[in-house]
């Protein structure tokens, strides 16, 4: 099991929100977590920290740290957040994963923080733009179930995201992480990460989830082409919130990518 | 009470199957639907109908700013505006209003205003709406988690480009300007009045009270919905030591009048129906971009039991539209009994009155608005009479009016 704790990164700076669990001797692992957050420490995370020092942050914006989108503005803030994180907790580099908007966020530290990336698995990332495959709007969704389009299946919605939480609280906080996704990604998901690829020199994967409606299976193709030397797969069944939709296939593909280089 | 009389400018040609085969008549509503040759005579005899109604003593005649919009040709109330202020004399201008943050940088917005304030000699009231989500974030891209704060920020760049004399830097967020020095100033010392036209936000009742402006609630739920909506405003300004003026709040409101009540009913039915059923047709997807709305303003609209009323208003029949206030209508002695009622439970000095609605021709709209104009507003005029009003333009005296010359046969 995890605990969530709250650090503070520098004097002055910013305060960071964030699960840690698994051995602290075992290899560290960065999670970035998708436009809808980090509902629980989910079961892909418990999966994953069996091999690893799992470090899954809010980032600033989402969950507990909704009041402090207005510090932050662009990517490279993100990224010196992240990387003053790990700075703090003595990790000197991780593997860094990063599902949706967390797969734009690893790209950016793994081109601009080289040194502090081990390895780099991108799920459904967002970042990039073709006209030839928009996909859906993330952002034009009915009120009423703002994310179900994030998942294969309407029904997913209520049952990964909203199931045993207030539904007020669960509710406001899934608008609450969409917002701090739109602050990024408004209005089309174009971050500007395309013309840093290339500077990428840590082995990376690409996995792409089947029934993603928001990155269509061709954008990682796009992604891998960007990116020296990377590999793509496809995760089975899943929607674009993978970790939360296929647990047991993230972890297994992330473990058999970072600690032995294979594609499952 | 004063009135003005403001035209939506709806397309009149959606088809009948529009709701079928369209998903929202904003945003991304078919352009092919619009023909620009009519709309050179659409928007002629709209521009002649607010013309009509200051002829026939209506307090102001309004425009507003609406994107990518079958039922809101204005994209720029500014041009309608200057249009306006050749043509009349006396009458307000409520402009109401120019989303001020979409535009950078927004001494655009100062300087139009200014030119609209000195062309009209002092006579444009100044609406600064943070506009809907369907204009700013999907049709104008502007980013919802942060438009209030760019909002506040372009307000007072306004602000103060009007009233500072001095040439000054403005180092913001969102705007970066060495030299600011707005040419043309405003007649209206220190600003035109400021109206806040808004839906409900806790956050604009809060802004209007600490600034001393007008808020005006538009929303197409008619009176009887929007008493606990201004009651909340009127309440909030009371805990905040702001001295109850009813010209503060302002109101829009579906007007209709005939001889009588079956006469209206038979007359304006149908324009009305076209109104709520395909002009009112907006994909919900459209409604809230995620950071729209305040974290305060979701839970209290939750709490309230969700937004509840336009859904249903195509769903309804006349008596329904009546009863639930979507319109005041009727017979003379109907409206004002109705116009009665409305200021009672609203407590509003302004009435921005919707006599044109939907589809409607041009000869019912001119004999609704011309009843309405002889018959009750001189029965109603009275409300709160012994309150002054803060909140209208000051223009400057008959004796400086410049008349516009006639245009020479033949020269143009």
């Amino acid at each position: 099991m995890a605990e969530l704790k709250t650090l503070d990164l520098r004097p002055g700076g910013q305060t960071a929100h964030v699960w840690e669990g698994g051995d602290a001797s075992s290899p560290a692992l960065l999670f970035l977590h998708p436009i809808t957050g980090i509902p629980r420490w989910g079961e892909a995370l418990e999966s994953l920290a069996n091999d690893f020092h799992v470090i899954a942050p809010y980032q600033p914006g989402w969950g507990p740290a909704k009041d402090d989108l207005p510090g932050v503005r662009d990517g490279l803030d993100l990224v010196l957040f992240n990387v003053d994180l790990l700075n703090t907790l003595g990790v000197g580099s991780a593997h860094v994963v990063g599902v949706s908007i967390g797969g734009w966020i690893g790209a950016e530290i793994a081109a601009i923080r080289p040194d502090a990336v081990q390895s780099l698995t991108l799920i459904n990332p967002l970042g990039l733009w073709s006209e030839q495959h928009p996909g859906e709007d993330a952002f034009a969704q009915h009120p009423g179930f703002p994310t179900a389009v994030l998942f294969s299946n309407p029904d997913k919605r209520t049952e990964l995201l909203m199931a045993d939480r207030d539904p007020m609280d669960a509710y406001v906080g899934e608008l609450l992480d969409l917002r701090a996704s739109a602050k990024f990604l408004w209005p089309i998901p174009d971050t500007g990460v395309g013309r840093r690829l290339v500077r990428i020199d840590t082995r990376t994967l690409i996995a792409t989830s089947e029934h993603d409606n928001i990155v269509a299976r061709e954008m990682g193709d796009i992604w891998r082409a960007a990116i020296p030397g990377a590999q793509s797969v496809e995760i089975a069944g899943s929607g674009h919130i993978a970790d939360l939709e296929a647990p047991e296939a993230v972890a297994e593909l992330v473990r058999s990518f970072a600690l032995e280089g294979v594609t499952a | 009470m004063k009135f003005h009389w403001f035209n939506l400018m709806p397309w009149p040609h959606l088809p009948e199957d529009f709701r079928e085969t369209n998903r929202s008549v904003w945003v991304d509503v078919d352009s092919r639907l619009y023909d620009p040759v009519e709309g050179h005579r659409v928007y002629n005899e709209y521009l002649d109908q607010l013309e009509f109604a200051a002829g026939l003593g209506f307090d102001g005649i309004g425009v507003n700013e609406h994107h990518q919009n079958a039922y809101g040709m204005m994209p720029s109330p500014q041009i309608m505006a200057a249009s306006l202020a050749r043509r009349t004399k006396d009458v307000t201008l409520l402009l109401l209003g120019q989303s001020i943050a979409l535009y950078n940088p927004p001494t655009r917005v100062a300087e139009e205003m200014a030119m609209l304030d000195v062309m009209s000699g002092g006579r444009l009231v100044a609406g600064f709406p943070v506009g809907t989500s369907m204009d700013d974030n999907f049709c104008f891209g502007s980013n919802p988690a942060t438009l209030r704060d760019k909002y506040k920020e372009n307000h007072d760049l306004i602000r103060r480009a009007w009233e500072d004399p001095e040439v000054f830097s403005w180092n913001g967020e969102y705007n970066k300007i060495r030299y600011v020095n707005l040419w043309p100033r405003p007649i209206q010392k220190p600003h035109p009045p400021i109206w806040i036209p808004g839906g409900g936000s806790i956050e604009t009742w809060d802004f209007c009270a600490e600034m001393g402006y007008n808020y005006s609630y538009l929303s197409f739920n008619g009176y009887v919905r929007g008493e606990a909506l201004m009651q909340g405003f009127w309440n909030r300004l009371g805990e905040m030591g702001v001295e109850f003026n009813p010209f503060q709040g302002a109101f829009a409101q579906q007007v209709v009048v005939a001889e009588t009540d079956d006469q209206a009913e038979q007359m304006y039915t149908e324009h009305l129906q076209y109104f709520f059923d395909k002009c009112l047709h907006v994909y919900p997807g459209f409604a809230d971009a995620p950071g729209y709305r305040t974290e305060n303003t979701i839970r209290a609209g939750l709490r309230a039991g969700g937004a509840q009323g336009l859904g249903i208003a195509h769903t309804l029949e006349w008596k329904d539209w009546v009863r639930e206030g979507y319109i005041v209508a009727g017979s003379p002695d109907s409206v004002t009994e109705q116009i009665e009622a409305l200021a009672t439970k609203l407590q509003v000095g302004h009435l921005v009155t919707l006599l044109h609605c939907g589809d409607m021709p041009d000869d019912k709209a001119r004999a609704s608005t011309k009843l309405f104009a002889e018959q009750v507003m001189p029965r109603v005029k009275h409300i709160w009479e012994d309150y002054e009003d803060h909140w209208s333009p000051k223009p400057i005296g008959s004796e400086q009016v410049a008349t516009p010359a006639p245009v020479l046969t033949g020269s143009n």
